[in-house]
């Protein structure tokens, strides 16, 4: 089965992760820009991040026959700095019409502050622009307000729901997110966000139309493997294997193909792992013997 | 005459589609009247919008022979409608009467993605003051992305051209190390040379300390250039079990004038014969142990 993880952040994981999403089945990735752990001070660190999301890091994930997209944007912690905030609103648009990328994000809440809307406003409006996809982060503090609070500004700003995806939805998000006809995703992620038993049970209620998992796998404790675990665990639970495939890689698929710059046959046609491609002498691709047990022994992610 | 970019668009014009060669010539007639830097930067990002990046650009003969004519040993191989559309605009801004024209294409470079990289190097040998363009290419050279890396050292011909002595053979040093087939640099034996030849052997040596082998094709390298030290080592390579390292082993020997591999070639009849009658040379060595590209 092939999966597609529309938020990871890849520039934190090692290349294990690399060698077990691969073995695991993840063909395609998208990785949001976002903060990297602490405030940066100068607009070329921005620079330089987006270089390595079009960059390196794309190199680095076919280096394990993984295809690599991005979303990019200013996130809301860094929006609150206005003066660094300009700065990086003036490179946006050098880097939204790069290929490969697949809409603006991660942009949205945090702290819910009058800037985060400013440059919320703003890029979304960038996004209608490039018509691009929107990936939304929603605020870990009061989320249900801060979700309703996002899908007004970007209906205010123009913004066609069905392109926008609204990200770590929970139980008290779903609902109105889907009723205003925007995509909800739902990050599995151990302690802070969502449960991959919880994730189960949304799915039992709400079907799969529309719903995309992803790992938002980070610098934190979090799993690389989450898309496939949760897909894993969905078979056992009884979920019916059309709607496992929906939420864990055509929603994604469909959602951020609308881009014009993803598409299937772009790992279709790929013949797997490029030998040339990797470093004389490193044996990157040891294969995923622990990737058996990590599915298996490890599958619930709480 | 028409100038390379023009003769690119030409060809472009043959395979690409209309709607998007004439979105890239109303660019360029736009961008040449009045330019300003963020529309060409759109512009040169706007190609993955217009143009198909798997379609591969087939040069007409004509086009072909006055392209190579103009710039000696440009490979008009894997030119993809991308890279071609992306050359164009790279060859108006170049030919522009701008006085910082340069800073753009430096600016352009650093925030460029990886295919746009490639197109940026891989215009290298078409472009105006080659001697400005050098720091460029050598620092371009310093990425670990192996097509990006690919684009300025194989089958290129602009480093042989305008690189020192130095930058030379940093590129050929890396390229051995990651593992490149040598036979695709353009202009390797041209630039051969002995500091070359010593840190090559120098590297044989490292890698036979930690058990690794050393690619046949680095011996090329020592052609011309072959020391005492050099030939006692080939003595080691001639006596290798693998066949690629007896036929380098070979090329070397039968090229050899001062004498000092008169044993190899006593060594190894049978591989020196095929060098004799030229069914083994170094391109075909080469050609035989690279992945197809």
């Amino acid at each position: 089965m092939k999966f597609l993880d529309s938020h990871v952040h890849m520039v934190s994981r090692t290349t294990d992760d690399y060698q077990r999403m691969a073995a695991a089945g993840t063909v395609a990735i998208i990785e949001p820009s976002f903060w990297q752990g602490q405030p940066r001070t100068e607009a070329g660190s921005f620079k330089d991040y987006f270089n390595s999301l079009i960059g390196f890091e794309r190199f680095r994930a076919s280096q394990f026959g993984i295809k690599h997209y991005c979303t990019i944007g200013l996130n809301p912690k860094e929006a609150n700095n206005e003066k660094l905030a300009d700065a990086v609103m003036e490179l946006l648009p050098l880097y939204v019409c790069k290929e490969g990328v697949v809409g603006v994000g991660e942009i949205g809440f945090d702290d819910q502050t009058r800037l985060e809307e400013k440059y919320l406003r703003l890029q979304a409006r960038i996004a209608v622009e490039a018509d691009l996809p929107i990936q939304i982060h929603t605020p870990h503090r009061d989320k249900k307000a801060g979700t309703s609070r996002t899908m007004d500004v970007l209906l205010d700003a123009g913004c066609d729901p069905a392109k926008v995806i609204i990200d770590h939805n929970n139980e008290e998000t779903v609902k109105e997110v889907l009723d205003r006809g925007f995509w909800a995703a739902f990050t599995i992620y151990p302690h802070t966000k969502l449960g991959n038993l919880r994730m189960i049970e949304i799915v039992r209620e709400y079907g799969a139309e529309r719903i995309i998992i992803d790992s938002a796998a980070d610098w934190g404790i979090s799993d690389a493997l989450a898309v496939p675990k949760t897909a894993a665990l969905m078979k056992e639970a009884g979920i019916d294997m059309r709607a496992i495939e929906q939420v864990s890689y055509s929603n994604p698929l469909i959602a951020y193909g609308q881009s014009g710059q993803m598409r299937e046959t772009d790992w279709a046609d790929a013949a797997g792992i490029d030998p040339a491609a990797l470093f004389a002498g490193n044996t990157l691709l040891r294969g995923g013997q622990d990737v058996h047990e990590a599915m298996t022994k490890y599958m619930v992610i709480e | 005459m028409e100038s390379p970019y023009e003769l690119l668009l030409g060809a472009l014009e043959q395979t690409a589609s209309s709607d998007a060669v004439r979105w890239l010539r109303g660019e360029c007639t736009r961008l040449s009247r009045h330019f300003e830097e963020n529309p060409f930067f759109f512009a040169f990002s706007g190609v993955s919008r217009h143009f198909d990046r798997n379609a591969e650009v087939t040069f007409p003969k004509g086009t072909a022979e006055v392209l190579q004519r103009q710039i000696p040993g440009l490979c008009l191989k894997h030119w993809d409608e991308f890279r071609t559309a992306r050359t164009v605009l790279i060859g108006l801004l170049l030919t522009l009467d701008r006085p910082d024209r340069l800073r753009t294409l430096e600016r352009l470079t650093s925030s460029a993605d990886i295919r746009e990289l490639i197109a940026i190097f891989g215009a290298l040998p078409l472009l105006p003051n080659p001697e400005d363009l050098v720091e460029l290419a050598r620092d371009g050279l310093r990425t670990n992305i192996l097509s990006v890396f690919d684009a300025i050292a194989l089958r290129n011909p602009f480093p042989e051209r305008h690189f020192t002595e130095e930058g030379w053979n940093q590129l050929v040093l890396k390229a051995l190390f990651l593992g490149r087939p040598l036979h695709r640099v353009v202009g390797l034996d041209a630039r051969a040379n002995p500091a070359l030849a010593e840190a090559v052997d120098y590297l044989a040596h490292e890698r036979w300390s930690a058990g690794r082998k050393i690619p046949p094709e680095a011996w090329r390298c020592c052609t011309g250039y072959v020391t005492d030290q050099i030939a006692h080592d080939l003595e080691r390579v001639a006596a290798s079990p693998d066949r690629g390292d007896r036929e380098a082993a070979a090329l070397l020997a039968v090229g050899d004038t001062t004498g000092r591999l008169a044993p190899i070639r006593e060594a190894l009849p049978a591989e020196c014969a095929d060098v004799a009658m030229g069914s083994l040379t170094w391109d075909s060595l080469g050609a035989l142990l690279a992945t197809p590209v």
